[in-house]
């Protein structure tokens, strides 16, 4: 054993002088490093254009795979968003639009942001690139499972936007697809465009849960020596919570498509009761257009924090490296991540308040809602205090954070009125709703994205992205988001009813038509400001600025490979070997203000680490 | 309740501290000592658990008492189904106890049970199909066979899904000497576990489909009058 441990510490000692430059005298104790246990990963490189870049089982380029694909989607849904405000600010423009396609540009805008662009980028994207890099290993524990859970998704996404060339377009239902009105005539894309939705879906769901198993056994069994669970990055504990919450909530939307697809085609009822359509009746009977509810909304809740878990993970990191200080309250921020993901099973019915149930379960589901609120808060708390006497570098990333955390905070307030029943009611279906939850998990899990694009940009690139365009991007953005949504909040409490094709003669329509005029101008400035980022990065990759290894000066392992960007197997020969937290930052005795995960302790034997 | 005791105990962890990091220093970064077969079975195990589950509850919740749920207890197919797969529970559990008591000379021949007996499954279950459409009840006939088709059919996708890995794990066990059956133990062991689970989801569905029908409810009723 002993002959073991030496042998280690040799290896050791060459790899952290590598990485450090090593300076300190190495204490034989304090650095010891226990046998590699765990087998050297075989790893399929590719040879060929199609294998390296097509058909990849790198998860890095998997992850940037996911990435473009729901890039793609996003951009598809934001145009989307603009003829939606064309209609309702400025109808005398979008003559070309009737109601159907204002019902179907509606419904799918809601269907592409929240799954095929919010849920595919963090967990897909930001996921594959990130998890094996932060836990230390050469790759996922199953690239190829891995490789196919992308293309099932861009299947599933190509299934989806083959919808808008069927006969009949689209589904126009409503994001949450309710029955009976969605697979009945007279509802928009009631043939073909449902069967596609509902198939793109469990195609999805099927290819989410191959990349799931990847992240959770990578996490849970593949990290390096040293890499404790307490000693993963809080962005790590984040997409880990959040695909844990996906394999256990994707399967009730896989469950309420798969029998909406037989109630539509081989004419099952499990959603159907008994229904006259145009004075007919129809062969229906029996089913329960409530049971669906359920089944969505159990999916349906759970996906909020799918998005917001891994948004809340990469956000803690972002402004610890970037304020230069320790998360502060990091065992309280795991708990959170994980209390919130097990509370966000227990609250699904408040999005069905005015679907009538028992008064006590709406007591009890408005209780839940209430107690969520409590460990999220902790992590707003946490994440300013993080920031108090930090060091703070204003620079891009910092900005997207801040900006997160105001707009997380107004969101999450609002979030705390619908949670009671007695002021859901009445400001159901109304753009109060529409305020809230674009605030919450649009734009909030939007601006962590552009952070971590602005602060992982070096990594994945080389180069550094330009500030200056950054910052105009980030303004553009925050103010113009807060045009669009703070007028919202005022539309809903005067009773502005969502999902209407247009206001008619109804009393608020003078107050809703200049609001509706100003928020579909802030909406198409927004909409045209993402296009600064893609200018930014097509700039970047032609002429930007070297970015070298560890730009930002962070601890984390994604900053220490062999090579920027990183090869396939990400570590070079030997993998590192992790002997504190990732938040050592401005360490008082330490050289420099950080100290990367690799360090051993014998190289800062002056520092104390500070009590938080 | 070890779990539980290892996720708060894990959770409780000060990791910025020096003590707690010459701890953590020493761990080897794996948290269970399972395989990764064997993980990515018990994560499936989970995932499947949340589909079936789901639906006898959406069964449960909404099926009308006109419905006469009284058909599955007429039909003997499904009690013969019920013993096939214990028969194949059975021999890939002796698969498993095999290995690892480096008794190999009966491998082959229980994976080839195991094989067959469970297309021999679901081609019963096909006839038990083909019998119940005979009888004028199909999957749009009422919610009550609605459920019972999709269940037995997400169920056979499933057992589908788990021959297909057998084929693979099968077809190398045949390429292999005996004294290197054990490269394969963490496959067999992992599909032992996925048969195993399969089964139980069989038992639970048969149970529900017994217990809560018409005359199991007339008979209760009977029972507390």
């Amino acid at each position: 054993m002993s002959e073991e441990q030496d042998n280690n510490k040799v290896v050791y000692q060459a790899q952290s002088s590598e990485t450090m430059g090593g300076s300190a005298s190495p204490s034989p104790d304090m650095d010891y490093v226990r046998p590699a246990e765990i087998p050297e990963q075989d790893l399929y490189h590719g040879h060929s254009f199609i294998t390296k870049w097509v058909f990849c089982q790198d998860a890095k380029v998997i992850g940037v795979q996911y990435f473009l694909t729901a890039v793609f989607t996003g951009i598809v849904g934001l145009i989307l968003s603009w003829l939606m405000r064309l209609q309702l600010g400025f109808p005398e423009a979008a003559g070309f639009m009737t109601a159907e396609h204002y019902y179907q540009f509606v419904t799918m805008h809601g269907m592409i942001m929240v799954v095929y662009f919010l849920t595919a980028l963090f967990l897909g994207g930001f996921g594959n690139y990130l998890i094996p890099l932060m836990v230390g290993a050469r790759d996922m524990v199953f690239p190829y499972v891995n490789m196919i859970s992308f293309w099932m998704f861009f299947i599933a996404v190509a299934v989806l936007m083959a919808s808008f060339f069927v006969p009949g377009g689209p589904t126009g239902a409503g994001w949450t697809l309710y029955p009976p009105q969605t697979i009945l005539e007279g509802t928009p894309g009631s043939g073909m465009g449902i069967l596609l939705m509902l198939i793109s879906l469990s195609l999805f769901v099927i290819g989410f849960t191959m990349g799931g198993l990847n992240y959770l056994i990578t996490v849970l069994q593949a990290r390096t020596r040293g890499m404790t669970l307490m000693r993963m990055p809080l962005t790590v504990w984040g997409i880990f919570t959040a695909t844990v919450l996906a394999m256990l909530a994707f399967p009730a939307l896989l469950v309420s498509a798969i029998m909406m697809t037989l109630d539509k085609i081989l004419g099952t009822s499990f959603f159907m009761p008994t229904i006259i359509q145009a004075g007919e009746v129809l062969e229906y009977g029996g089913g329960s257009p409530i049971l669906f509810q359920h089944l969505f909304w159990f999916f349906g809740h759970p996906e909020v924090y799918i998005v917001a878990l891994p948004a809340f993970g990469i956000v803690s990191d972002l402004i610890s490296v970037h304020s230069r200080k320790n998360i502060f309250g990091y065992r309280m921020m795991v708990w959170a991540i994980v209390g919130i993901g097990a509370l966000s099973f227990f609250v699904w019915a408040h999005h069905m308040y005015v679907s009538g149930m028992n008064p006590w379960f709406g007591f009890f589901f408005a209780t839940t809602t209430l107690i969520i609120a409590v460990p999220t808060a902790m992590k707003v708390y946490n994440w300013i205090l993080t920031l108090w006497r930090g060091n703070i570098r204003l620079n891009t990333v910092m900005l997207w954070c801040l900006g997160f955390i105001v707009t997380f905070v107004n969101g999450g307030i609002t979030g705390i009125f619908l949670g009671n029943v007695s002021v859901d009611v009445p400001l159901s279906d109304t753009y109060f709703v529409i305020a809230h939850f674009h605030m919450v998990m649009g734009i909030a899990p939007l601006m962590v994205i552009m952070g971590a694009v602005y602060h992982w940009f070096p990594l994945v690139s080389g180069k550094m992205l330009d500030e200056g365009l950054g910052k105009w991007h980030f303004w553009i953005t925050f103010l113009g988001a807060y045009s669009i949504y703070f007028p919202m909040h005022y539309l809903g409490f005067i009773g502005v009813p969502r999902r209407y094709f247009e206001m008619y003669d109804s009393p608020y329509m003078a107050s809703a038509t200049g609001m509706n005029e100003f928020i579909s101008m802030a909406a198409f400035i927004v909409g045209a400001a993402q296009f600064i980022l893609i200018y930014n990065i097509i700039k970047t990759l032609k002429t930007g600025k070297k970015a070298g290894q560890n730009p930002w000066k962070a601890n984390s392992l994604e900053w220490y490979t062999s090579t920027v960007p990183p090869e396939h197997g990400n570590f070079g020969e030997r993998l590192p070997v992790v002997h504190r937290w990732p938040y050592d930052f401005s360490v008082p005795g330490a050289k420099e203000d950080f100290i990367p995960q690799t360090t051993p302790p014998s190289e800062v034997v002056h520092t104390k680490v500070e009590k938080t | 309740m070890s779990i539980l005791k290892k996720l708060f105990g894990t959770l409780s962890q000060k990791p910025w501290e020096e003590n707690q990091a010459a701890i953590d220093s020493t761990h080897s970064g794996r948290t269970f000592n399972l395989s990764n077969q064997m993980s990515a079975v018990i994560i499936i195990f989970g995932v499947s658990t949340a589909i079936f589950s789901l639906i006898f509850s959406g069964y449960l919740y909404s099926l009308p008492p006109e419905q006469d749920t009284t058909f599955i207890l007429k039909t003997y197919l499904l009690w013969v189904n019920t013993l096939v797969l214990i028969f194949v529970t059975f021999f890939f559990n002796k698969i498993s106890s095999d290995l690892k008591k480096n008794l190999t000379n009966k491998i082959k021949q229980n994976l080839i049970y195991v094989g067959g007996l469970s297309y021999l499954f679901l081609f019963l279950q096909l006839i038990l199909w083909y019998q119940i459409m005979k009888s004028g009840y199909f999957v749009d006939t009422n919610t009550y066979f609605s459920s019972f088709y999709i269940f037995t059919a997400l169920h056979g996708i499933h057992l589908l899904g788990g021959l297909f890995f057998w084929g693979k794990v099968s077809s190398r066990i045949f390429k292999l000497y005996e004294k290197d059956y054990v490269n394969e133990e963490n496959n067999i062991n992992a599909l032992s576990l996925y048969w195993l689970f399969l089964f139980i989801v069989w038992i639970v569905f048969f149970s529900i489909m017994f217990i809560y029908n018409d005359a199991v409810i007339a008979w209760c009723k009977s029972l507390i009058a």
